[in-house]
């Protein structure tokens, strides 16, 4: 045994709780969640089948758990753990499963899946065996919250000039970005660049919200390393923050795994219950519509529009009706993905894919099925509430020349707002233009 | 010793060994962690572990279950009959006492469950991604519930058979909690936490599926 499968084996051991034992030893390998997988539905191939992918897990799990597998390890197939094992244990753990849970719900026993694929995920990054991508991402995050100060004057600055922008946008002379303001009733946390600031900023104006806007990010890539230490560190930074202005809650910006993480997650890492509530801002913005705060024209946004249920926000996390609810308040076109809400397809690039520049190709295969179910919709506007999501829509709208567009919902809302500053229709692709590959497989 | 009485015998150690292996697993099982869950629910996780429990295993609850109809209902018919054959084989010393019709009907009922357990077997060799699953293990333990049901149909039909059926029995409940079989004692568990994580989440059941605001 290497330091490396010892250090794996270990971890493995650490993480044996009811849930993963359970998802290691029920499945009776019936393989009836096989098309459920949009990597199977996109190839359909031994490798893409979801107990398939387990099963790899299990037969290490086997092999050190089981003692009818130590005494006849072919009799269940059971396979020592290597370093090569380890290392193609991993990179099926990063690239072949994007942790959707889709294959669960439509498991008769129920297998957690994504619980065991994350357990692998943890196993691999303890042993080198991440991506290098994500590592850098987490590792950055969680420096920045070591040494806000660091950055502060410039984000100040930043926030500064997008508030002129947010003044020309609602009309408002007076509309604000407030930053570490103490005793605000919501703490916003958004993702990178003025897109998640701007008309999340413009809603919360026209409806006279007490906020605040967080000094962090809200992506959590610890999360996606299977690394509870480091996610946890991530979080820290939100929650720290949170407890020290006094805020009644935290709202997450459109993001899946964003969400996930600081609202189902993260009390277990912290082992307790927050103070505060943790929402999407598509809750927020649910409740709005629902009690008329904001005054919304659909024909602002007349083409046909369609859906998309983020995993982590949708199936994972319980905000299946209130995307429903604003959409259908802000156009009068709206239609929805077959399947939808919590059947939904996973749109191929979750759990940090879209974030490895190495499976650009895989992403675009697996996202086929996303992309036919829009064309069938025939919407041309897609909405994600998600910002991965979104990115990998962008990139398959290109790859297929599907010719849809990809928007957020508070980007929808705000032209329903038919505020002064706030023009065009819904047409830009948020494909990254940085990402280049070969149109194949229309 | 008559026959009858020495695989009476056998089944009986048989049992004994099977239940107390599972005690085993059962009890590393619970004393393994059972991670608290703090985060706010957003559901009812009582509603979620019934509907798991119960609507939630229904064919036209999934959608697997809905494209797969067939196969899924042929899991559930012979599972239901491999109880069936676990009481039989408890109240077997007392057959007699059975009335001949409700012997004969269940006999009937069981031949039908050793015929769904045996074209399960047939599948894994027939379905290729089925195949691509499959181990050893997997075609013993179809092929020894097929011969069990099928033990069980014999012994209700004719109780001179009864011999046949407790060897098949004893075989079975000591390769039970050793091979693929035990994976019944995880089931509960396994759709216990899938109930609690969706109806926390107010994904399960269906009804909880509303605007909270």
């Amino acid at each position: 045994m290497t330091e490396k499968t010892a250090t794996a084996l270990g971890l493995l051991q650490k993480q044996l709780n009811q849930p993963l034992v359970a998802a290691l030893e029920v499945c009776a390998r019936c393989g009836i969640c096989t098309e459920a997988c949009h990597y199977y539905q996109a190839e359909p191939v031994e490798a893409h089948m979801p107990s398939m992918r387990a099963e790899e897990l299990r037969k290490v799990y086997r092999s050190e758990y089981d003692w009818l597998s130590k005494l006849f390890p072919a009799w269940t197939r059971s396979e020592k753990l290597t370093d090569e094992k380890l290392a193609a244990l991993a990179e099926m753990a990063f690239t072949r499963c994007t942790l959707c849970a889709r294959c669960t719900i439509n498991c008769p026993m129920g297998v957690d899946t994504p619980l065991l694929m994350t357990s692998l995920r943890a196993m691999a990054t303890a042993t080198g065996n991440a991506p290098e991508i994500l590592e850098m991402l987490a590792d950055a995050a969680v420096e920045k919250g070591r040494d806000p100060s660091s950055y502060l004057d410039f984000f100040l600055d930043s926030i500064k000039d997008m508030e002129k922008e947010l003044q020309e946008l609602t009309g408002n002379p007076k509309a604000s970005i407030p930053v570490q303001k103490k005793g605000a009733k919501k703490l916003y946390v958004a993702l990178a660049g003025a897109h998640t600031i701007l008309p999340v900023a413009a809603i919360f104006d026209a409806v006279g919200e007490d906020w605040t806007l967080s000094i962090f990010e809200a992506a959590n890539y610890g999360v996606f390393l299977g690394d509870a230490a480091r996610a946890k560190a991530i979080a820290k930074r939100i929650v720290d923050e949170a407890n020290a202005l006094g805020v009644e809650e935290i709202v997450i910006s459109e993001c899946g795994h964003a969400y996930y993480a600081m609202r189902w997650t993260a009390p277990n890492w912290f082992g307790e219950e927050f103070p505060f509530r943790v929402r999407s801002i598509v809750d927020v913005i649910a409740e709005y519509v629902a009690h008329d705060k904001l005054k919304l024209d659909p024909t602002a946004n007349p083409e046909p529009i369609t859906y998309h249920d983020s995993c982590n926000l949708g199936r994972k996390g319980g905000v299946l009706e209130e995307p429903r609810l604003i959409l259908k308040a802000v156009t009068p076109n709206f239609r929805e993905l077959t399947p939808n809400r919590e059947e939904a397809y996973c749109c191929g690039g979750g759990s940090g894919l879209v974030a490895n520049p190495d499976v650009i190709d895989l992403r675009m295969l697996t996202g086929k099925p996303k992309v036919e179910q829009i064309r069938r919709s025939g919407a041309t506007a897609v909405v994600a509430a998600c910002e991965n999501c979104r990115l990998q829509l962008g990139d398959l709208s290109t790859h297929y020349g599907a010719g849809f567009g990809v928007t957020a919902i508070a980007d929808l809302v705000v032209k329903a707002m038919r505020l002064p500053g706030a023009q065009g229709t819904v047409e830009a692709s948020m494909t990254n233009p940085e990402m280049e590959f070969e149109k194949v497989g229309k | 010793m008559s026959l009858l009485l020495l695989t009476q015998l056998l089944a009986a150690a048989a049992l004994l060994f099977c239940l107390a292996a599972f005690a085993v697993r059962l009890r590393r099982f619970l004393s393994l962690a059972r991670p608290a869950d703090r985060s706010q629910p957003r559901g009812s996780v009582d509603a979620g572990v019934a509907y798991a429990l119960t609507l939630g295993m229904m064919p036209w609850a999934k959608e697997s279950t809905r494209r797969h109809a067939l196969a899924y209902l042929r899991g559930v018919g012979f599972h239901v009959t491999v109880f069936l054959c676990l009481a039989l084989l408890l109240i077997s010393p007392w057959l007699e006492l059975v009335p001949t019709l409700v012997r004969n009907t269940l006999a009937v009922i069981t031949a039908a469950g050793a015929l769904l357990a045996f074209l399960g077997f047939l599948s894994r060799f027939l379905e290729k991604s089925l195949k691509a699953l499959s181990t050893p293990d997997d075609y013993f333990a179809i092929l020894l519930i097929s011969l069990f049901l099928a033990a069980g149909a014999a012994a209700l039909w004719m109780q001179v058979l009864l011999p046949i059926f407790y060897v098949v029995s004893s075989l079975v409940l000591v390769y039970m909690p050793l091979g693929k079989i035990r994976h019944c004692i995880y089931f509960a568990f396994s759709r216990l936490f899938f109930g609690r994580f969706f109806g926390r989440r107010g994904v399960y059941p269906h009804s909880q599926q509303e605007v909270i605001a």
